[in-house]
């Protein structure tokens, strides 16, 4: 039996890519929420994601890594383009990190200042990771449509990830916070169904790879069922952000739940719009694999560690469950 | 802007955030057992002392963590982005290396280190324990494969030629290539160097200002011991790093040595200022059949020069001075922390300069540290696989401008997180664990 090597690592790539978006993009939305806040209310949300940004952020090593590794031509090509969203997100990721370790130590306006950084940082990537995706959907093709394009994508990421975060916040938290985070989610909910509509609708203009693939009758009416799924769950957030609004506590982990759909849908829509290009229109996953005994010697890694990871990233969450408590080094 | 610029920037870069990046980890790699013994002793002793401890220097940890992780990522990126002809060349070999870091190493630390720092009690005590455990096996098996891959670097063993590609015989030798044993065993010694004088000296600060505080004594106390032990110990791995080194890179021993020609009985030369131009040494110092002696035990050995390796060598100056800013470091660190083991006996307080003198030494492992990078780093050039890729032929991506205004990004982050850093590290140390 001979394995497809390339797909797997594809596949591979794509889970950690999809798990880092959705784990950080909490995070980073939390951190994005956090000028709404009052001083206390910012304690609980930083205590909310402090055991576990750390980890997701490990995701993103993994996802780069697997590129770089597994993929390295498409790796050089892809970062090459991207060279300077990923320096901004870079830096964004390191103040952000940082402010989160040093704010807890710090007091007066020091303080003030890494809680400015830490918003600064959570923003700065996440536009970042936006734009980047933007670039890359598009082929890297320069010109002032094109750049129009990303920075929306840019901006609808945040909103995601501020629909991300205010509903780990409702999650995680209660009373008058919980209370906040609803009218968050609900306004995070707009602002992505906006952001996905109109990427969703320009996507297929900026890019004839990706039209030829969505239009293309009779599997358009199949893979309808990808925005059909993605509104269902949109609503799914809308309504039961609305049922704890009115007081009831049950399924607070609903919106939350209904939104990790949201980005998996959205990201099956992606990972359907290029495969199987690896670079888009360039370059095909097979044509930018490394060689066999590479991807062979990483795989009985992979094979080995994965379940493991898996197992103690669960562990991780379940010894936190439940709502947060301020004061995280108590 | 042309390639030599180009070259220079993205080298510039790359050495930057490489140098910072490695300051975290040296201190993380050994810290994380230092912490892990505190926790120990909390446990068998329920001393409410070596809880305070144990938790004062979890903030450090996290935080020196923190530092090493925001900077690692951003090395990740930069491997592929200063150096696509690297992944090109001998991607099949550093890829695997590289992603067995993150599986086994990265997830390892990242995960457990929420439940060290925050999940004290919430989680039984032994599994507190393990946690913090496996916090430490993590730094250290991200060292393992790091030190693999970099000793590879240096010294390549195991790879075989399929077509146009370079790919591994027998993974077993390219990790277990001729360096690796040395130079993981340097770099552990180095790391635990460097974080025990850091307890010391912190420790030292807290009795400085904040008074009498028993636990700081007691930590003074076991950074100075650990110091004492490794320091010696260090000095005679360095030696046969140095021997193993001059068996398979000789050229990176004739720029330490300042070695200019191939001769019989060659000189140890003390002190000069090497001149990389006209290929001599201007004022200098030597022992007559010193480097045959200490190199070959032999007075009369021939010893390889520059000459014999010309052109491919590397800049014989900085590659000299920072030899000898590591070796004297080293003897200095020796010296303090036995004057300080003997100062610390039976309880005994030191005198205020002393505590100032070690106060003075909390970093002096990364000084060391960093010297000894720029060593085997620029020693190894125009190489950046020892006889397989130049460094030259490795850059390419993005252009000079692209690079020049990430460089200034980058210094203006780092100078920020760095002051950053010594400032909350001085304020948990000057409160004590009272606070």
């Amino acid at each position: 039996m001979s394995l497809d090597l390339p797909l797997i690592f594809a596949a591979l790539m794509g889970l950690s890519i999809l798990l880092y978006v959705v784990l950080d993009g909490y995070d980073l939305g939390v951190g994005m929420l956090m000028p709404a806040a009052d001083a206390h209310e910012q304690e609980l949300m930083v205590a909310s994601i402090g055991p576990f940004w750390d980890a997701n952020e490990t995701w993103l090593v993994l996802g780069v890594g697997i590129l770089l590794v597994a993929f390295p031509v498409a790796h050089g090509i892809v970062l090459g383009a991207l060279y300077l969203p990923v320096v901004a997100m870079l830096i964004g990721l390191m103040l952000r990190g940082v402010a989160f370790e040093f704010r807890i130590k710090a007091e007066g306006w020091h303080r003030e200042l890494w809680n400015w950084l830490f918003w600064f940082g959570s923003f700065l990537a996440s536009f970042a990771q936006g734009l980047m995706l933007g670039r890359y959907i598009t082929g890297f093709h320069t010109g002032f449509g094109y750049y129009v394009f990303a920075m929306l994508v840019g901006a609808s990421l945040c909103g995601g990830y501020v629909l991300l975060g205010s509903t780990w916040l409702i999650l995680k938290t209660e009373g008058t916070l919980q209370k906040k985070a609803l009218g968050w989610a609900r306004w995070g909910l707009i602002w992505v169904a906006l952001g996905v509509g109109l990427v969703s609708l320009a996507t297929p203009f900026v890019s004839t790879t990706v039209q030829a693939k969505w239009f293309d009758f009779p599997r358009t009416l199949a893979l309808m069922l990808l925005p059909l799924a993605t509104l269902a769950a949109g609503w799914m957030v809308w309504a039961t952000t609305g049922r704890l609004r009115r007081g009831e506590r049950e399924w607070d982990w609903m919106p939350f739940a209904a939104t990790v759909a949201i980005f998996a849908l959205a990201f099956a829509g992606l990972a359907y719009s290029l495969f199987p290009y690896v670079v888009m229109d360039r370059m095909t996953l097979w044509e930018a694999a490394s060689h066999p005994s590479a991807l062979k010697f990483m795989l009985l890694g992979v094979a080995i560690v994965f379940p493991l990871l898996l197992a103690y990233t669960v562990f991780a969450y379940r010894v936190f469950r439940g709502k947060a408590r301020a004061g995280l080094y108590e | 802007m042309d390639n030599a610029d180009v070259l220079l920037l993205a080298r510039a870069q790359f050495g930057l955030n490489i140098a910072f990046h490695i300051l975290f980890p040296t201190l993380t790699i050994a810290l994380g057992w230092i912490v892990f013994y505190f926790r120990i002793r909390y446990a068998r002793s329920g001393d409410a002392a070596w809880l305070a401890t144990y938790k004062l220097w979890t903030k450090v940890f996290a935080l020196t963590f923190a530092m090493g992780v925001v900077t690692g990522i951003t090395m990740s990126f930069q491997f592929g982005t200063n150096w696509p002809g690297y992944m090109q060349k001998v991607g099949n070999i550093a890829g695997p290396l590289l992603a067995y870091e993150v599986l086994t190493a990265f997830f390892l630390e990242a995960t457990f280190l929420g439940v060290m720092l925050f999940g004290m009690n919430r989680v039984p005590g032994w599994l507190h324990i393990f946690s913090s455990a496996m916090v430490a096996i993590g730094t250290t098996i991200s060292a393992f494969w790091i030190l693999a891959l970099n000793s590879w670097m240096q010294t390549p063993a195991g790879h075989v030629m399929d077509g146009s590609q370079l790919i591994a015989g027998d993974w077993l030798q390219v990790i277990f290539n001729p360096s690796f044993p040395y130079r993981m065993t340097h770099m552990l010694l180095a790391s635990g160097l460097t974080a025990s004088f850091v307890v010391a000296g912190l420790s030292a600060w807290r009795l400085l200002h904040s008074g009498e505080d028993p636990s700081a004594r007691k930590t003074l106390r076991t950074g100075l011991m650990l110091a004492a032990v490794l320091a010696p110990v260090q000095i005679f791995v360095g030696d046969l790093h140095g021997l193993n080194t001059l068996e398979h890179q000789p050229a990176k021993i004739a720029a330490i040595e300042a070695l200019w020609k191939t001769e019989r009985g060659a000189p140890l030369v003390l002190f000069a200022i090497p001149d990389d131009e006209k290929r001599r040494n201007d004022f200098a110092i030597e022992i007559p059949k010193g480097a045959s002696l200490v190199l070959k035990h032999d007075a009369n050995a021939e010893l390889k020069g520059i000459d014999a390796f010309a052109p491919n060598v590397p800049p014989v100056a900085p590659v000299f001075f920072a030899f000898r800013v590591m070796v004297g470091m080293g003897a200095l660190m020796l010296l303090v922390a036995w004057a300080g083991v003997w100062a610390t006996r039976e309880g005994a307080l030191p005198r205020r300069w002393m505590l100032w003198a070690f106060s003075g030494f909390t970093f002096a492992g990364w000084i060391a540290t960093l010297a000894g990078w720029l060593v085997t780093e620029m020693g190894r050039q125009p190489w950046l696989v020892t006889g397989i890729l130049k460094t030259a032929d490795a850059v390419g991506g993005p252009s000079g401008a692209q690079l020049g205004a990430s460089l200034t990004a980058y210094i203006i982050t780092y100078t920020v997180m760095l002051i950053a850093y010594f400032v909350v590290l001085t304020h948990l140390a000057g409160k004590g664990t009272a606070a």
